[in-house]
């Protein structure tokens, strides 16, 4: 049952990234390619929790945890470029 | 862990993972379809976010039952995804409103009778799309 | 080592005139002569020795891993040359106090002179053929220096130039020779070399091994057609032309003939090449020296000629040609340099060279005169001078020369052409300066010359009669051993009598006599003829051969560095795609004996989207931001795959690293122009799709072949000792920080010192920045959103958090020192976004260079201190222990080291990313009221 559960789960997963990456390619305007990013981001966090427990370890998670909080600094600073041109000022 | 119980947190993690796979999915296919950004907007930063969390849970669930321990790690992801997806969704709505983008006459936050009051004009009426003022 | 001294003591005594500058000229000569003096008295000393058989030897060894030693010899040839060298040398610097005018330094040209002079002792002392070279090219270089004494003068730097050019090309052939040689015989060293002389002749490299040593010796002795660059070395002080011309530096050129003649001589080859260029020389230069108005480039062309003679002796393969060889090199330099030296007196009391103008000198310097034509005729070969003695054996040798089969007797007949020549353009010098009517038109009226600048050619004169009229008393003892080293044998009998009884080379000499009063009576006829020729300046010629050269380099420089990184990229690409292809076409199969690994649609999924990202990036390149979100999605797709296949710690530093190169990117990108114009034509669209596609296939396949095979690799080493060597299971992080440690070390000072640079260079620079963005809408005047500032503040912590844990555990599960850094480093990074410059420096009070430094610091005391240990350098001790929740930590000194690095990255990262970020600081323009 797990391994069923599992492995639609990676399915929807997957095809939720393609998704992503459709609208990232179709745009139309900055932030929606921003925004389809970010939701690649958040996607792969959970793509790698799945290969976690589908290896059953724990090896992963540290980078699913950089994802989480690497993705949204990058997200922050491209959104900071739209708004204010300069990122650290 | 009485032996009987296994079954059920089975049940209890699948549940979780196909759960958060198919809010993910939501998530996504609104990101792909809905109309304009605004509307877009909400998919990915609510609905995937929620699926995401289900699926960290259900791998802490997992974790919890195979190695006994409480793992930490599930726990920070989920912290910092909690935290830092509405602060994205707004950055990413105040960016786009810098922007001045494309917005669906339904998301223009104007009450419907008043819209078609103001705008008289039956072609401009059914222009469902223009710029923002 | 006395013979050491003799090499030393010039190179000393080049300090002794730069240090007594300011004396009086007589004192600063005899100064500087004194080194000289004393090298030639030690020379003289261990003469007896040389002429009883034996060699001197010096040897210290230098870099004998190369083959190159310090060792020297004091054989007959080198005895000859060191007496000519110093001889000559010390009546130069006599002459040269007289010569040189008051405006110019003294010092100088002593200095330059006694360098040189230790550069020729060096060769013709040299009993290792390396360092023989190396001595050699120095002459090269100390006679750029002489020739272009006078540099303020156009013609005498071309001319040095020239020169340089010339002989120190002809240098670099003779290494290659020399090297071949050293790979043929397994050593340097001369007597080896002798020793193997007929294994060289018998190699297969034979040929090779001549032309190149002959290229050498030909450059320098200007030998056909390399003669051009002698007379042009005529700009240099007559002194310098002197001693350069008459027993140095051209002489090099025959000296290396006779070193390598018990080596290289007796093969046909030997004969054709050396003799035949020595003819063309011979006749080249004698009429080119009928030919010339100027006095020192009668000198030159007759320079030219006589080497041309000496290099014909050397040819013939015959001993006795050798001994006549060796004859003629020390009576051409006793008479040129005394003739030289002549010449220079007149240039000095008349102050033209040009022959049309100076006549009858004898009325105004007789004594100048009587000593200028005993030396001319020794140079035109008059009995009872030293001059017809070898004259006299060069005609006789002529005459036994036979490889030219029914056609031998054109040697003889084009020597005596050359002795005709020689005489007529002796009695030129002689008769159109001294005698023939009166001067014309003279700068300055001549009369003799200081007394003792008329001494050295005295002296020289002197030796020329001696020589002449008792040649057995004088310099049989010499000549003789000379030749024993140089016939590396016994040496054949031979008198050196004036008188050998009515013979053909006695009847040779005769028509050369006769003959060459007969040309120079006809002399207006052949310069009549010689003017139809269009006079070419070699200088002129060289340069523009030299200048074609450099424009053909930079046409084809310029063809493939134009500055166009596209155009690199597509070299390397294309050359790492033939090479590759070539190897991948010689694979019987693609796919190896491994199983393939199970293809699911996940990983499909994955390749899919890095592909379409890739190709995004691609295409929107002119969009820079679009390009950079592609180009993030290809970043995060490979980190998915790095944690697919079991690659943790990748997977973390290839995100952490991704992040970290956006926002500088982004930093970047908001001071470059914001619209890209359309750059590429189709065409080379069309070419840059081509060669990316290929070169993708091609490493694609590679990538294929090599994962389906077994690979011998060092990981297995690593996999084994991690945990017994350095303690720990995270293989990546053990290797960084212990196996490999050093070479962390290497590139976190690296990282830092790019940190300090970046720093540097962005210091106070100030930007021009935008007030708009592309679209012309101005910037959003919320500075500092409030929600992200709270936020960032919020997730500091947390963020710290998740760096120490990351930092703590890395020595046994993924993680380590460097991803830790980058951590910080972003969480850092963020507050600047959120909150800006002023309010993060306010609160977060660390300098950032001092923490890159300590961390390198840290670092190198961690290898260090092994040391006190009595350990290697960056040696490694551990211990494990519990630590609460964070579980079994390992405290080791590779924590320590990893230490460094963390801090080292934090440093650097933010002192490059914040730097740049503080750019446009001060001169914001914003609408919000703080």
């Amino acid at each position: 049952m797990l391994d069923i559960a599992l492995w639609i789960s990676i399915a929807l997963f997957a095809a939720s990234l393609m998704l992503n990456v459709f609208r990232l390619a179709i745009g139309p305007d900055l932030p929606d390619r921003i925004l389809a990013v970010d939701t690649m981001y958040v996607n792969s966090i959970a793509l790698i929790v799945l290969f976690g427990i589908q290896l059953n370890s724990k090896a992963y998670f540290e980078a699913a945890l950089l994802i989480a909080m690497l993705g949204f600094v990058s997200t922050v600073a491209v959104c900071k470029y739209l708004l204010r041109g300069d990122i650290i000022e | 862990m009485p032996t009987w119980f296994y079954p059920v947190l089975e049940g209890v993690i699948a549940f979780f993972l196909v759960a958060g796979g198919i809010f993910a999915f939501i998530g996504s296919l609104g990101l792909t379809h809905l109309k304009d950004f605004y509307m877009r907007l909400h998919g990915p930063s609510k609905t995937t976010t929620l699926g995401v969390g289900c699926v960290l849970m259900a791998s802490m669930i997992y974790f919890r039952a195979t190695t006994g321990h409480f793992s930490f790690q599930e726990m920070l992801i989920t912290i910092f995804l909690f935290i830092t997806a509405p602060a994205t969704a707004h950055l990413l709505s105040k960016a786009a409103l810098h922007q001045k983008l494309v917005a669906d006459i339904r998301t223009r936050n104007v009450p419907d009778q008043l819209e078609t009051a103001s705008e008289p004009d039956e072609a401009n009426a059914q222009q469902t799309e223009s710029r923002l003022p | 080592m006395t013979l050491l001294l003799i090499v030393l003591l010039p190179l000393l005594g080049a300090l002794v005139p730069l240090m007594a500058r300011n004396l009086p000229r007589g004192r600063l000569a005899w100064l500087t002569a004194v080194a000289p003096a004393i090298a030639l008295g030690i020379a003289v000393f261990h003469l007896g020795d040389v002429f009883a058989g034996q060699t001197p030897q010096f040897h210290l060894p230098w870099i004998s891993e190369l083959g190159l030693d310090l060792a020297l010899r004091f054989d007959g040839l080198s005895a000859l040359f060191v007496l000519l060298i110093l001889g000559i040398g010390l009546l130069i610097i006599l002459y040269s106090r007289y010569y040189l005018s008051g405006e110019d330094s003294l010092a100088r040209l002593y200095s330059f002179l006694m360098l040189f002079m230790t550069a020729m002792i060096g060769i013709v002392m040299a009993d290792n053929l390396l360092l023989m070279w190396v001595f050699w090219e120095l002459t090269s270089l100390t006679s750029f220096l002489l020739i272009g004494y006078w540099y303020q003068l156009s013609e005498a730097r071309k001319g040095a130039r020239m020169a340089l050019t010339v002989t120190g090309a002809g240098g670099l052939a003779l290494l290659a020779g020399i090297l071949v040689i050293g790979h043929i015989v397994g050593s340097y060293q001369f007597d080896d070399v002798l020793a193997a002389a007929d294994q060289i002749r018998s190699s297969e490299l034979y040929p090779v091994v001549l032309v190149l040593v002959l290229l050498g010796a030909f450059t320098k002795s200007a030998q056909f057609p390399f003669q051009f660059w002698l007379p042009h070395a005529m700009s240099a002080p007559t002194p310098v032309s002197a001693f350069l011309h008459s027993a140095t530096m051209v002489k090099a050129g025959v000296f290396l003939l006779a070193r390598m003649h018990p080596i290289l001589s007796g093969t046909d080859l030997w004969f054709y090449i050396v003799s035949f260029t020595g003819l063309a020389t011979l006749l080249y230069g004698a009429w080119f020296a009928l030919m010339k108005q100027d006095l020192k480039g009668v000198l030159a062309f007759s320079t030219i000629s006589h080497l041309g003679l000496i290099t014909l002796l050397f040819g013939f393969n015959s001993q006795m040609a050798a001994v006549a060889g060796l004859l003629h090199i020390i009576n051409h330099a006793t008479f040129k340099a005394s003739l030289f030296m002549a010449a220079g007196i007149v240039d000095h009391e008349c102050g033209t060279r040009d022959i049309r103008k100076l006549n009858g000198l004898y009325r105004y310097m007789p004594h100048t005169t009587i000593l200028a034509m005993v030396a001319s005729a020794s140079m035109a070969g008059v009995p009872l001078l030293n001059g017809f003695l070898s004259k006299e054996m060069f005609f006789a040798e002529s005459l036994d020369a036979q490889l030219l089969g029914g056609l031998s007797w054109l040697i003889p007949a084009l020597a005596t052409l050359g002795g005709i020549l020689s005489v007529a353009y002796s009695l030129r010098f002689i008769h159109d300066v001294f005698f023939n009517g009166e001067p014309k038109d003279l700068p300055k009226t001549p009369h003799e010359p200081p007394r003792y600048m008329k001494l050295p050619i005295e002296i020289l004169v002197l030796i020329c009669l001696l020589v002449g009229i008792l040649p057995s008393l004088v310099i049989k003892d010499l000549l003789v051993s000379a030749s024993a080293s140089v016939l590396a044998g016994p040496v054949p009998e031979f008198s050196l009598a004036i008188w050998h009884g009515f013979n053909v080379p006695l009847m040779m000499s005769g028509i050369a006599l006769a003959g060459g009063v007969g040309v120079y009576a006809l002399r207006h006829h052949l310069y009549s003829f010689q003017r139809q020729f269009r006079a070419r300046n070699a200088l002129l010629v060289f340069e523009a051969n030299i200048q074609r050269l450099v424009n053909l380099a930079e046409r084809s420089m310029d063809s493939f560095e134009n500055g166009s990184l596209q155009r690199y990229m597509l070299w390397l690409l294309l050359t790492a795609l033939l090479f590759v292809g070539i190897g991948l076409l010689a694979v019987p199969q693609l796919s190896g004996e491994f199983e393939q690994q199970p293809f699911d649609a996940m990983l499909l999924t994955g390749a899919v989207i890095t592909g379409l990202a890739g190709l995004g990036t691609a295409i929107t390149h002119r969009k820079r931001i679009v390009s950079l979100l592609m180009l993030s999605v290809v970043g995060l797709m490979t980190s998915l795959a790095f944690a697919r296949f079991a690659a943790p710690d990748l997977a973390l530093t290839q995100l952490a690293v991704e992040v970290v190169t956006m926002i500088l990117l982004m930093l970047a990108l908001f001071f470059l122009p914001q619209r890209t114009p359309k750059e590429s034509s189709a065409r080379r669209i069309m070419r840059d799709v081509l060669l990316a596609s290929a070169f993708g296939v091609v490493i694609a396949s590679l990538n294929f072949a090599i994962l389906t095979r077994p690979v011998e690799s060092i990981s297995d080493f690593f996999m084994a000792n991690a945990v017994s060597g350095g303690g720990g299971h995270n293989v990546v992080n053990v290797i960084l920080v212990d196996f490999r440690g050093f070479d962390t070390l290497g590139e976190i000072t690296v990282l830092g010192i790019a940190g300090l640079a970046i720093f540097k260079l962005l210091n106070r620079l100030r930007l021009f920045m935008p007030s708009s963005d592309l679209d012309g809408r101005s910037w959003s005047p919320d500075r500092h959103p409030m929600i992200l500032a709270t936020v960032s503040q919020t997730l500091l912590p947390l963020a710290l958090l998740v760096s120490v844990y990351i930092f703590l555990r890395g020595h046994n599960e993924p993680g380590g020192g460097f991803i830790a850094g980058l951590v910080t480093a972003v969480a850092i990074i963020l507050l600047y976004i959120a909150r800006g410059v002023d309010w993060t420096q306010r609160w977060l009070r660390f300098p950032y260079q001092p923490v890159a430094a300590a961390g390198v610091l840290i670092a190198g005391l961690t290898g260090a201190g092994s040391w006190m240990f009595g350990y290697p350098f960056l040696t490694s001790s551990f211990g494990h222990f519990t630590i609460p929740v964070i579980g079994e930590i390992e405290l080791a000194t590779a924590l320590l080291f990893d230490l460094g690095v963390y801090l080292t990255v934090v440093g650097a990262t933010l002192m490059i990313l914040a730097n740049l970020g503080k750019l446009t600081t001060p001169h914001r323009p914003t609408k919000e009221k703080s």
